[in-house]
């Protein structure tokens, strides 16, 4: 099959972002997918919204709460019509982005004219970060090129820090300033426009066996420390190896969130006469092994640039998503990215990682990026995916 | 017995004191109200708040498990004095100010009932002068409850009747610290610091001042005053900065303003250098400086001559270190007395004086010699009070000893010794203890509740206990009946030292139980702590040594079946547990009928330090747990339970409490959990009774055990191969704890398969012995008998 037509993002949005425990600790996450979904759908007035091919949503652990299809549960809650579809994708963190590049696919085959793409995921909700119930297959064990199967997100970044020889110092520096950066755009309105902020309901016991309902409206991403300092973080100590450098600190943050951007056909955006944002310029996933998983964007990122036709230079906004310190400055040094164009707003050390719907949130961010300013044509969002994988999703302004 | 009922506490000042006791009534199912001042700014309740979570970090560990800590209700004098009303004891534990404990009895009275009882933890003040605070009403029900620190630890609680205290209110108070809150009660008389302060901080005073004036160094005393006279490891100075040096001169100064008249009182000053330190804000521990510093890894202790701190090096000299070690104390102290060794000299001098100041002031401050004997072990850690070390050491001879310093001038006051001291032999005696105010002997307390203790701990020269009637014996164990308890309820009691666990051990257990079956209704296992600290490792070692692999095999076997056949004996088996129940004691306790445990029950299997796994069913009896709670569970899924259990072996968690033991599924929530380990023997013997009586019927062995089988072990080998890529364990370590995950998910079968209890434990003895042929898990236990760590290789 031939690419037949352009797709367009033509509105995006997200929650906040909640610390693990947080914020959001009992809001469950097929709610927080409704919410984003009513949002993305009203920023199109008069959307026909029957005309939806298909919600498709990443998620990375789709089980308990987010599991039995989420995308199907959190598009019928949000009040869509019965006879739109919802399909659950897993690439573990590039979950998001992938239901991004399968809903613009959906629309350059000619499939369909209108598409969401969302990503939902809530780390609260699981009693272990693996999932509810972990079970390893035997075999992995057997052979010694298997072992990185089972390696802990954490430990793989330890390898990284070793194979790319990045010191504790600059981890810690990069952990820095990822948490400055992103204060720094709080605190300039930056992530308003992105944000569809979440009222919280919590329901707690109150006096004579009556529940009381306590609301709070939750505007900002918890996650960033206005308090960080290079002291401090130099003082945690390594979680994932004796000898390591990995620390809470400058690794990112467990969280809680959604986000959703609404596509659509070149006929579409006529039809509804709404102005896109963005055209979706091309999608890459790639293989590393395992035990170095971090590295993944490595080889996606030139995937996709050459996929797109483009050069790495012409890339002004690159969300690379900050799964480790060690990851993304292993990323950075070894593809020569620019560092100002990196993650302008802060990443994940600073703002949160609620795994498969970074994609879709961060999507939210360059979209926003674009609107707010001119200078940005080229936005990507990139990252690594446990058990060895990178992802790039390249967008372009128009 | 007393029925003193009380269903709830209030402890008034959350102080270190305070926050402990009331931690100490949650451990015992007592609900607690916790009042502090109402906070200056935040929450109201923020000074209790941050109390009680403050005893969730601290070492060692107030709550018997960290949840204990939900029954401590926060609450403060300005808004919650209504919750006094609801209160059965109140116990005030504020700071020793007399204006300020009589302003808050004011302010609570009115909220008090008057069937109450209104207790103070003051560890000085007079308690008469604080009853005259309290409405008339009230007065009856006042007295002075004084614990120790930490209560939950020290056994000592002082408890001091004012002129107008009703007697039956007191003995129920003390039945109820007794067998609640597992208490040893001393009766003191409202003279000033009571009984074990009066002569525990006198103690510290005369060495000090013998350090002084024998030029010793405050390591070397620390030395001399610990382990070596059977005192605690932190002896004197380290201990005094334990407590804080700025308490210790605050105590001495109330000796000082309180006893004018006592002999000794132009000693009652704090020394130079420690009024410096505390000049100086080396408070000891609580500031990180004091007589004792820490620089990195080096302790340094205060040179008072050098005005600064040093290297703490002090040791016991070898010639004072043989004296020491010998076992006859009548020869010990005239070794001292003789020595003109400074520190032998010193020895003899601190002895000297706190035995002349004991004998001076007995009839003052204690009903008996007993009283204050046990005063200074339960209170300070004292391995024998002063009377029973003089009356050990030859009363008559010392008694002139200490006669001839006083002429000689060399007692700290030349005070005359009382005239009972050369009218007498000793203190202790089969018909009890000498008391100097009535110049007569005193028996043990009569109250009912000392009837639970059916071995309490005694003095040296009181009468021997019923060792009740022996029915069998081996080198291992030995059966017998208490006949005045239950003629019928056997006892099963380890002989060996320390109650380890060897072949002869294992053959008694069996043995024991045939009996039972044979001829009794119940078996009780019972012997003073430790319950059993292991398997006999030397055994072990010596039979690896010989090759006799075969050998050890059929052992691991009989321990196999040495636990079955206290689980599926056709009589009831009641393991009553105290001190540590360690490896296979730790087995023994798991395959018990029913557990009576004291509280302070120390539960693990530790065979990981070791290299080994265990392998007397502790593994099987942990994935027979998890399959009984998978049943139970939607899914069925057996791993879950499986996970915390492989990380407990692998780790050799051990359970620091009783109640910690319940949660990692060492003993079951209805086990009996005994605060005063004192009572176990009576507890259990009436529980084995009970159960014979209610129809036992020992467990069956279960042929479908669902098993976590090759994908829990590949699950838990995820954990490992993290660990030891993180560098956190070594490649042995990950063997062994392989080896546990193996046999905690019942083998190499498919996850869910359905085995017998029979195949766990065969899969278990294989892992076992396949550890014990690795000649890394020999190291270890050569290492570990060699020095009593554990090797990490």
């Amino acid at each position: 099959m031939k690419q037949i037509q352009e797709a367009y993002i033509v509105a995006a949005t997200r929650t906040p972002v909640s610390k693990r425990n947080g914020m959001f600790r009992s809001v469950r996450p097929d709610d927080m997918l409704a919410h984003v979904l009513r949002s993305v759908v009203g920023q199109v007035p008069g959307l026909d919204a029957s005309e939806i091919g298909d919600v498709i949503v990443g998620c990375a652990m789709p089980e308990a709460e987010q599991g039995m299809n989420v995308a199907r549960i959190g598009l019928l809650l949000a009040g869509l019509p019965d006879t739109v579809p919802g399909v659950t994708t897993n690439r573990f963190c590039a979950s998001g982005i992938q239901a991004v590049a399968d809903a613009a696919n959906q629309i350059r085959l000619g499939q369909a004219d209108v598409m969401i793409a969302a990503g939902t995921e809530s780390m609260s909700v699981m009693p272990q970060i693996m999932g509810n119930k972990v079970s390893l297959n035997p075999a992995i064990f057997a052979k010694q090129e298997n072992f990185g199967i089972a390696f802990g997100m954490g430990l793989t970044a330890e390898k990284v820090a070793e194979q790319w020889k990045i010191s504790r110092e600059d981890q810690d520096a990069f952990a820095l300033q990822s948490n400055q950066r992103a204060c720094a755009a709080i605190a300039a309105g930056h992530f308003k426009d992105e944000i569809t902020p979440y009222t919280v309901r919590t329901h707690v016991p109150g006096e004579g066996g009556t529940v009381r309902v306590i609301e709070s409206l939750c505007e900002n991403d918890e996650g960033p420390r206005a308090d960080a300092a290079i002291e401090k973080l130099g003082k945690l100590r390594p979680v994932f190896a004796a000898r390591g450098s990995v620390t809470a600190g400058n690794s990112s943050q467990m969280s809680d969130g959604a986000g959703a951007v609404l596509l659509m056909s070149e006929a579409a955006v006529k039809r509804y006469g709404v102005t896109p944002i963005a055209r979706f310029v091309s999608f890459s996933v790639a293989g590393v092994p395992p035990h170095i998983m971090g590295i993944g964007p490595i080889e996606a990122i030139p995937r996709a640039l050459k996929a797109g036709g483009l050069t790495q230079s012409q890339l002004d906004w690159i969300e690379l998503n900050e799964a480790f310190a060690a990851q993304s400055l292993a990323v950075m040094r070894q593809l020569e990215l620019d560092p100002a164009k990196v993650n302008p707003l802060g990443g994940a050390i600073a703002l949160g990682h609620p795994l498969g719907a970074t994609g879709a949130i961060r999507t939210a961010t360059i979209m926003s990026a674009m609107q707010r300013d001119p200078s940005v044509k080229y936005g990507m969002v990139t990252m690594c995916i446990g058990t060895g994988m990178g992802a790039a999703g390249i967008f372009e302004r128009v | 017995m007393s029925k003193l009922i009380i269903r709830k506490v209030a402890v008034l000042g959350a102080g270190v004191m305070g926050a402990q006791i009331a931690a100490h009534c949650a451990n015992a199912d007592v609900p607690v109200v916790l009042f502090d001042l109402p906070a200056k700014d935040g929450k109201p309740n923020g000074i209790v708040d941050k109390a009680i979570a403050s005893l969730k970090k601290l070492d060692p560990k107030p709550l018997g498990s960290k949840d204990r800590a939900q029954y401590i209700e926060a609450a403060n004098y300005g808004s919650d004095l209504e919750k006094l009303r609801e209160c059965d004891l109140i116990i005030e534990a504020i700071a020793e100010k007399m204006e300020w404990k009589l302003d808050l009895y004011a302010k609570v009275a009115p909220f008090i009932r008057t069937d109450a009882i209104f207790a103070s933890n003051t560890s000085g003040l007079p308690i008469n002068a604080l009853s005259e605070g309290m409405t008339v009403a009230l007065r009856p029900r006042f007295c002075g409850i004084h614990f120790f620190n930490p209560p939950r630890y020290m056994p000592l609680v002082e408890l001091i009747p004012t002129k107008t205290t009703d007697g039956q209110m007191l003995d129920d108070l003390e039945t109820w610290l007794t067998t609640r809150l597992g208490k040893s009660i001393v009766r003191a008389k409202d003279t000033p610091n009571f009984v074990a302060n009066r002569v525990g901080v006198f103690s510290i005073l005369a060495v000090m001042h013998h350090t002084q004036q024998l030029g010793l160094g405050f390591d070397e005393v620390d030395a001399l005053t610990g382990p070596s006279i059977g005192r605690p490891k932190s002896a004197t100075y380290r201990t005094a900065d334990v407590v804080g040096l700025d308490t210790l001169a605050h105590v001495i100064g109330t000796m000082d303003a309180t006893l004018p008249k006592d002999p000794w009182h132009g000693l009652f000053q704090a020394p130079v250098w420690l009024k410096a330190l505390i000049e100086k804000g080396a408070l000891g521990q609580k500031t990180r400086a004091g007589i004792f510093r820490k620089e990195g890894k080096k302790i340094m202790v205060l040179d008072v001559a050098q005005q600064d701190y040093r290297p703490s090096a002090g040791e016991v000299a070898p010639e004072v270190a043989a004296i020491l070690k010998n076992r006859n104390p009548a020869e010990k102290f005239a070794q001292l007395r003789a020595s003109a060794h400074p520190q032998a000299q010193f020895l003899w001098a601190i002895f000297r004086d706190v035995f002349h100041y004991c004998a001076y002031h007995l009839g003052d401050i204690a009903d008996n010699a007993r009283d204050l004997d046990f005063a200074m072990r339960w209170g300070f850690g004292w391995s024998m009070g002063p009377f029973e070390t003089w009356q050990a050491a030859g009363w008559a001879d010392i008694a002139q000893a200490i006669q001839a310093d006083i002429d000689a001038g060399k007692t700290m006051v030349n005070a005359p010794l009382p005239g009972w001291v050369f009218a007498r032999k000793g203190v202790h005696e089969a018909a009890g203890s000498y008391s100097a105010a009535d110049d007569a002997l005193k028996a043990r307390s009569a109250l009912t509740v000392y009837g639970r203790q059916l071995y309490p701990e005694q003095v040296l020269g009181e009468a021997p206990k019923d060792r009740g009637e022996t029915i069998w014996e081996n080198e291992g164990v030995r059966l017998w009946t208490r006949p005045d308890q239950d003629a019928r309820i056997g006892i099963l009691s380890i002989t060996s030292k320390m109650h380890a666990i060897g072949s002869e051990v294992l053959d008694g257990v069996i043995e024991a139980v045939a009996r039972a079956e044979r001829d009794l209704d119940g078996l009780v296992v019972w012997h003073d702590a430790p319950f059993a600290v292991g398997a006999n490792l030397m055994q072990v070692a010596e039979t690896l040594k010989a090759g006799q692999f075969d050998l050890l095999e059929r052992t691991v076997d009989k321990f196999q079946r040495a636990s079955m056949t206290l689980k599926h004996a056709q009589v009831p088996v009641v393991a009553a547990v105290q001190g540590m129940a360690l490896g296979g004691g730790c087995e023994f306790v798991m395959h018990a009928s029913h557990r009576v445990m004291a509280l302070e029950s120390y539960v693990g299997l530790v065979e990981a330090g070791v290299g080994l796994i265990p392998a007397g069913g502790g593994c099987k009896e942990f994935a027979l747990q998890a399959h009984q709670l998978a049943q139970r569970a939607a899914g069925g899924d057996v791993y879950l339970y499986i996970q915390n259990s492989f990380q407990t072996i692998a780790m050799a968690t051990v359970a620091k409490s009783a109640l910690e033991a319940v949660q990692l599924g060492f003993a079951k929530a209805s086990d009996d959990i005994l605060f005063n380990p004192h009572e176990l023997l009576y507890a259990a013997i009436r529980r084995a009774r009970a159960m014979a009586e209610a129809g036992y019927r020992p467990p069956m062995m279960s042929r479908a055990v669902t098993v976590a089988g090759r994908n829990g072990i590949a699950t838990c080998e995820m954990m490992l191969i993290n660990m030891a890529e993180g560098g956190f364990i070594s490649a042995h370590d990950y063997t062994v704890a392989k080896a546990a995950a193996t046999a905690l998910c019942g083998g190499e079968v498919e996850t869910n398969a359905r085995v017998s209890e029979q195949w766990i434990l065969d899969v278990e003895r294989a892992q076992f012995m396949a550890l014990l042929k690795n000649e890394k898990t020999q190291q270890r236990i050569v290492h570990m008998l060699e020095t009593g760590k554990p090797l990490r290789n």
